[in-house]
């Protein structure tokens, strides 16, 4: 069923080069429109070096400015909105190339009290079938901050804990497309609940970082769970273990497992094992950095009464960080479908990743997928995302 | 038997001893000293950046959670200083006593006597810090402003030991006193000397020991050295006759080598914090290295 790209034939080839050529073309063209802000920058230097130099040679004392105690104070929320722009090709289908606005994420977020935080993060994403923009709300939450015995509660609508990834919004991941066995199972951006999260840090005689999170509520419709259907909640436990190898280098590993309801009106239940290593020299930590990541699952469905069917998903991934603003990664991923048996999926993906500022990211991204339920293909993105205003720091 | 008993002892006692002592978080090693210094052995402080490292970029661990949320006082720059890491590392505390607000946290920078604060902010000019410069720590004579806003909250949460913290402040006000004369001293033929720095952070040094920044590597704060800016510093150094660029420790010094190889400038890497060299074991060492650094290139 999969046919290698070696193996077409020469008119085949060429049209898929000139294809290839093609959103090569259209994917530069994107990179120089986004990077010319970086030679606008180059114009700024001239002007600034002209009036640096033309300061200098009229050699006039320029007064110190007088100390200014600060900035007037505000109870303004932080603000934010991030852009995601991509361009695709696929090898799939007649209509294989894309440029399109994939979404724009407004945050806003702030304390609310001494006891607690809030946050609200609405998105205004591209519908794939119709090409329309709707809004949606994809988080609303409040958030403890003073509760005894180092728990910490969470109301509202959230990305719950299963998994190390699925907490992650989409820009903040290393990788453009979310990890397969993430999308095969919940849905692109993963699984959104809406109840209640409850979390203690373990003391432990180690001393190391252990934490335990409880979730319960109603999930989003998605390939695994829909409690639209029946009074069953969904029930979701993480436990996340940290430990500090040395200044250098951490290592995380986590457990997860949930149980809800499935379409059928009956359980599915899975469990979920998380490992990652960070490496990142403290005194140049802006300047090289190793991330390996890996996650794994496994998917009870069941169909009727006394059958079930099992179905597993994986992905691994390297990221490198070569210089301040280049990274490289390498991912390969395997996913089942859930309560579907015998379903196979591989992916191979490929990262390029420039990051000019903390505001702006520019990535390319290749990947090969093969399906055994489906037409296999390859894929090149390109995304650029753009934030401004004031975005709360992600979790390490 | 009566070993296990000595051994026991020995430990409730050590524990009583823990116990009683103020458990403090600080993000720079240099509120960490005068902590230190104020609190003496009252207190238990742990310092979350390096003295090596860039106090913007720290990533926020969840092993610092763990120190946060048994913490009685967390001791910030403030300033938006830490803006990148502080805030989830505080969310995820659970500690009330340590949120902004409460009675252990300790803003460092409150009545710091800021500069270059900016009348507006636009990204487009660098990462700016909208209250001002936050690298206040650098002038010695706001060490003082600091110990003061540190002495403060030690006496809130400790009244008992107040007279004993505010002996201590009173020692580290006298020994500042007495040092800074020393470091001026010693600068003191060397002022106006004009100088080229990677990254904006030298301001209040510069204001006390009276050196003249002339131009940063870096062509806006936080935006990393390009060709052009770099050609332009270098026609700088070479018409003005500058010999000395200052670099920072956590900065590679490709930069700064090659500008200095291009000008027959000199390159001094001076330190920003307490622990960036192993010599600089508290507050007042950290100005004893960067006067002796800054000496050996001025000579």
């Amino acid at each position: 069923m999969d046919i290698p790209l070696w193996k077409f034939s020469s008119t085949r080839k060429v049209k898929v080069i000139m294809r290839f050529i093609r959103i090569s073309f259209l994917i530069m063209l994107n990179s120089f429109l986004l990077l010319a802000q970086t030679d606008s920058t180059a114009v700024a230097d001239s002007l600034l070096a002209i009036q640096l130099q033309s300061q200098m040679l009229t050699q006039t004392p320029v007064p110190p400015p007088a100390p200014v105690t600060r900035s007037a104070p505000s109870t303004n929320p932080d603000i934010s909105a991030i852009g995601d722009f991509r361009s695709l090709y696929s090898s799939e289908g007649k209509k294989n190339i894309e440029t399109y606005f994939n979404q724009l994420e407004v945050q806003v977020t702030s304390v609310v009290d001494p006891y607690a935080s809030a946050n609200f993060l609405f998105s205004f994403g591209k519908d794939s079938l119709n090409g329309d923009f709707s809004a949606g709300l994809e988080e609303a939450t409040l958030t403890s901050l003073t509760l005894p015995y180092s728990m910490q509660v969470v109301l509202g609508k959230f990305k719950p804990h299963f998994t190390k990834v699925n907490i992650l919004h989409p820009h903040a991941f290393s990788f453009i497309e979310f990890p397969t066995m993430i999308k095969n199972f919940f849905a692109d951006e993963g699984l959104f609940m809406e109840g209640m999260s409850a979390s203690v840090l373990i003391p432990n005689p180690w001393d190391f970082y252990q934490e335990l999170d409880f979730e319960i509520g109603r999930s989003e419709v998605n390939a695994s769970l829909d409690h639209g259907i029946t009074n069953r909640l969904l029930y979701i436990a993480h436990l996340n273990n940290f430990f500090e190898l040395s200044d250098n280098s951490t290592i995380g590993v986590g457990v997860s497992g949930l149980t809800g309801a499935n379409h059928l009106n009956l359980a599915t239940s899975m469990a979920g094992l998380d490992i990652t290593y960070k490496w990142k020299p403290v005194q140049f930590n802006t300047y090289n950095s190793f991330t390996w990541q890996t996650e794994g699952l496994v998917s009870q469905t069941d169909t009727s009464v006394g059958n079930a069917v099992k179905s597993y998903g994986a992905y691994t991934f390297f990221e490198y960080q070569i210089e301040k603003r280049t990274f490289i990664g390498a991912r390969y991923d395997y996913s089942g479908l859930p309560g579907v048996e015998r379903s196979d999926e591989r992916t191979s993906s490929l990262l390029l990743r420039f990051q000019p500022t903390e505001f702006q990211i520019l990535a390319l991204e290749f990947q090969n997928v093969n399906r055994n339920y489906a037409p296999s293909f390859q894929q090149v993105v390109f995304r650029a995302i753009f934030g401004i205003g004031t975005h709360a720091a992600h979790a390490y | 038997m009566k070993k296990s008993i000595i051994v026991i002892f020995a430990l409730l006692v050590f524990s009583i001893q823990s116990y009683s002592q103020i458990k403090i978080v600080t993000t720079i090693p240099d509120l960490k000293s005068i902590a230190e210094q104020i609190g003496g052995e009252r207190v238990d402080a742990f310092s979350i950046a390096t003295g090596y490292q860039n106090p913007h970029f720290v990533d926020p661990k969840p092993s610092y959670i763990l120190k946060l949320a048994k913490a009685d006082m967390f001791i910030t720059v403030g300033l938006d200083l830490e803006i990148g890491w502080v805030p989830p590392l505080l969310n995820s505390a659970r500690n009330a006593k340590i949120q902004k607000g409460g009675e252990g946290y300790v803003d460092a920078s409150i009545n710091i006597p800021l500069l270059q604060v900016p009348t507006s902010v636009n990204r487009g000019e660098g990462d700016i810090h909208i209250y001002g410069n936050p690298h206040y720590w650098l002038d010695p004579l706001n060490g003082k402003i600091i110990a003061q806003n540190i002495y403060n909250a030690l006496a809130r949460l400790d009244p008992e030991h107040q007279s004993e913290f505010q002996a201590r402040l009173k020692k580290f006000n006298e020994t500042i006193d007495v040092k800074i004369k020393e470091w001026e001293s010693k600068l003191a033929k060397y002022k106006n000397t004009k100088v080229i720095v990677y990254h904006n952070e030298w301001p209040y040094f510069e204001q006390r020991f009276g050196l003249k920044i002339v131009d940063f590597l870096e062509p806006k704060p936080g935006i990393p050295p390009t060709p052009s800016q770099l050609a332009k510093i270098i026609g700088i150094m070479k018409r003005e006759n500058l010999k000395i660029i200052i670099n920072s420790p956590y900065f590679t010094s490709e930069a700064t080598d090659l500008v200095a190889r291009n000008s027959g400038g000199k390159v001094v890497t001076l330190a920003t914090s307490v622990g960036a060299y192993p010599s600089i074991k508290n507050y007042f060492d950290l100005f004893d290295y960067n006067v002796y650094q800054l000496l050996s290139v001025f000579q």
